[in-house]
């Protein structure tokens, strides 16, 4: 009977999840729903933060270099293999996932702040290195998608048909957005419901106690690590179907800071918050930039914001709406 | 099990679209009081130095509606900033274009930003007018952009001149070139190496700073070792002012030529403080517009409007000795000019076909004798300029008008 009312509660809460998502865009203008698909694409990248930093205990400050793999990725094979851009979310997710493997091997010797600093360290090398490989990464200038192929961008005139439906270019790379978003969250839920996730967890709380548990700690920390980068890369792949350009200043070291204070803000170790993390990081420049445009009162704002919500918040808002659900939920799982 | 279907509703859901919202048949942007434009200025960042170049539209905008604005109307000018990144300007264009619904783009600066927007706003059919860039495409590939033209004269033309300047004046020269590595440092280069044409061996050494780099200190070292006597500096005023420190903190004294986007009388000033006098002395560079600190201009009835407007309606902080907010005064004059031919109530194909049907002879901001002219063959609205020596603290030009191709 308790069972029955917490599915139907789950359920409800799915059902009226879907519902903002499919009719949101309709309640804000055409413009307005091109920031939405952006604040998606963070929260791909956060969901996947989350995986790595929240249920595994790896902090990453690396991650805007991971989209940076993702989204240049996606720009070089439109740019020079002229595909179509929607088409090269999937590769950009595979070549992120398996430098994010790459770079977890190191995880396997670092910890904790060590592992952060190897990682800001990979975040902070990545703008030179693709100055570096101008070749393939348009140097400084970056690609221009419109420019080399503009055939390739899907919605170039403004609008996309799928389908039969026609509808507006950025309500389209909204559904695109949110829709892989929503896939790659239940995906996450699944992942941190079953057998990794407890490993994770394992990991997160004591390693020694996971490995004398029978946990392969050097298998689950890279898997970690590079199911963690697909989502990064797959969110840069579409941050750069987004902007319609990539350079080097798209994926700068505050990209990779940006990402961690989403999850903080969404909340570690727990999944739902993070849709709120990925909207604070969006919008919060702008709401901050309204306070004031004079020098420094914008970051000023910015900064207090962070520092506010992190100390009425301490769990994030996973934490809040743990708490609010908390009186709903207790009584449906407690046994008596 | 139950996940399973989740994904699947969620899968149904992004097979889901949605309907495409209706657009009205009035020009955007256009009412019966208002032409709203818009336009993307690093008014933060590396490049702020050309903040200027907005704002001294914006006051010539201020000035124009305090008389009654065009055609009954008032002109709103909405400058996004977007730091000199062109994914920003990306950004700040489109929500100028689809969030503000501005008439056109208007005075958008940097070459990179508006080659990352230019395919955008042809494809959607929106004027992208004056281009704050010289680079030589904005005039050029007209027939491929039909809604972009560019206005000041392009940086192939200026990199000719100084070719052929040194060609006359200094013909054993041998020469060092610092550029920006981009469409911009590129186009001046190439002017440069053609209009030496077969002395373009002497370059002996060039070398090429990113605009995001911090400081051009080693490609100042690098270009000295080459034992140049004439550096060329096609660089934006931070890198430019930087070039004459370091070349005088290694005890380089070359001829100097500086491109125009950085010989600003206060940049140059600048450039005095940062090394000497004694270096920055005889640099060589062209000019268009009647630069404020010059003192033949004093008296001039252009430079006094342009001092009534500024005294009116400069922000604080604002230096009236700015020579860029000359330049934005010019290119807003223009885009009055062009309004009032694009009739009672303009529209995008109205405006366009009339800014490239422009002969501007009375801008009071340029140089005497400087037409803005375009034909639907030709859209470089400004193709003259002369020379100019800086001697003493001030910009002397010499010689006649150049027509620059």
């Amino acid at each position: 009977m308790r069972r029955a009312a917490g599915i139907v509660l789950w359920l409800a809460a799915v059902a009226a999840a879907l519902a903002v998502f499919l009719l949101l865009p309709h309640l804000v203008s055409d413009f307005h729903t091109r920031d939405l698909a952006s604040a998606g694409a963070f929260f791909i990248a956060i969901v996947g933060l989350n995986l790595l930093t929240g249920y595994t205990g790896q902090i990453s400050l690396g991650h805007g270099a991971l989209m940076a793999i993702g989204g240049y990725t996606t720009a070089a094979l439109v740019v020079h293999e002229h595909w179509r851009d929607v088409w090269t979310i999937p590769l950009a997710g595979l070549a992120a996932g398996i430098v994010g493997f790459v770079v977890g091997i190191p995880a396997l010797r670092l910890s904790g702040l060590y592992l952060a600093l190897a990682t800001f360290a990979f975040a902070v090398a990545m703008p030179s290195l693709l100055k570096k490989f101008s070749g393939l990464t348009g140097g400084t200038q970056g690609l221009r998608f419109l420019e080399s192929a503009p055939f390739q961008v899907t919605g170039l005139k403004g609008t996309v048909t799928v389908f039969g439906h026609t509808t507006t270019q950025n309500h389209f790379l909204y559904y695109l957005t949110w829709g892989i978003g929503l896939l790659g969250f239940a995906v996450a839920w699944l992942i941190v419901r079953g057998r990794f996730g407890r490993a994770f967890r394992a990991i997160r709380d004591s390693e020694a106690a996971a490995a004398s548990s029978g946990v392969n700690l050097a298998a689950y920390k890279t898997l970690a690590f590079a199911i963690s980068g697909v989502y990064a890369g797959v969110a840069g792949s579409l941050v750069a179907i987004q902007s319609e350009i990539v350079n080097p200043l798209s994926f700068t070291v505050l990209l990779s800071i940006l990402i961690v204070v989403g999850a903080v803000v969404g909340g570690l170790g727990s999944l739902p918050g993070l849709v709120l993390g990925a909207l604070f990081i969006q919008y919060l420049p702008s709401i901050a930039a309204h306070v004031s445009t004079r020098q420094g009162v914008p970051e000023f704002v910015y900064g207090a914001a962070i520092i506010v919500v992190i100390i009425l918040l301490p769990g994030g808002a996973g934490g809040l709406l743990r708490r609010l659900a908390a009186p709903l939920t207790s009584r449906l799982y407690t046994r008596p | 099990m139950r996940a399973v279907y989740w994904a699947g509703a969620l899968l149904c859901a992004l097979a889901l679209a949605a309907a495409a919202s209706g657009a009205g048949t009035s020009t955007p942007g256009v009412s019966p009081t208002e032409i709203v434009i818009g336009g993307t200025i690093p008014l933060t960042g590396v490049a702020s130095s050309f903040r200027s170049v907005g704002l001294g539209a914006s006051y010539y905008f201020k000035y124009v509606n305090a008389h009654g604005g065009v055609n009954h109307r008032k002109i709103r000018y909405i400058i996004k900033d977007d730091q000199y990144d062109p994914a920003l300007t990306m950004d700040k264009t489109r929500e100028l274009v689809e969030q503000d619904h501005v008439f056109a783009i208007f005075n958008s600066l940097g070459t990179e930003h508006n080659l990352a927007t230019r395919p955008y706003l042809n494809a959607v059919g929106v004027p992208q007018l004056f281009v704050g860039s010289g680079g030589r495409t904005f005039g050029a590939d007209y027939k491929q952009y039909k809604w972009t033209i560019g206005y000041q004269p392009n940086y192939l033309a200026e990199g000719t001149i100084y070719g052929r300047e040194v060609a006359k004046t200094t013909p054993k020269a041998s020469i060092a070139v610092l550029y920006q590595n981009d469409d911009y440092g590129n186009d001046l280069l190439a002017g440069l190496k053609h209009g030496l044409g077969k002395r373009a061996k002497q370059i002996v050494s060039k070398q090429s700073y990113n605009a995001d780099d911090p400081e051009v200190r080693s490609q100042i070292a690098r270009l000295k070792s080459s034992k140049a006597n004439t550096l060329m500096i096609f660089a934006t005023p931070q890198f430019a002012i930087q070039a004459y420190r370091f070349a005088y903190q290694l005890g380089w004294k070359p001829k100097v030529y500086v491109n125009v986007v950085a010989s600003a009388s206060n940049v140059m000033n600048l450039a005095v403080l940062a090394s000497s006098k004694k270096e920055v002395e005889g640099s060589i560079s062209i000019v268009f517009l009647k630069d404020p600190s010059d003192p033949r201009w004093a008296k001039d009835p252009g430079i006094k409007l342009y001092r009534a407007i500024m005294k009116r309606y400069k922000d604080k902080g604002t230096n009236v000795n700015d020579v860029y907010n000359v330049y934005g005064m010019s290119v807003a004059h223009t885009f009055v000019q062009a309004l009032k031919k694009a009739g009672k109530s303009p529209t995008r194909a109205s405006i366009m076909n009339a800014a490239t049907h422009l002969t501007i002879k009375n801008d009071p901001f340029l140089l005497p004798g400087v037409v803005v002219r375009t034909t639907p063959n030709d859209h470089f609205p400004l193709d003259q300029a002369r020379l100019e020596r800086w001697h003493n603290g001030h910009w002397a030009s010499f010689g006649g008008l150049f027509r620059v191709r």
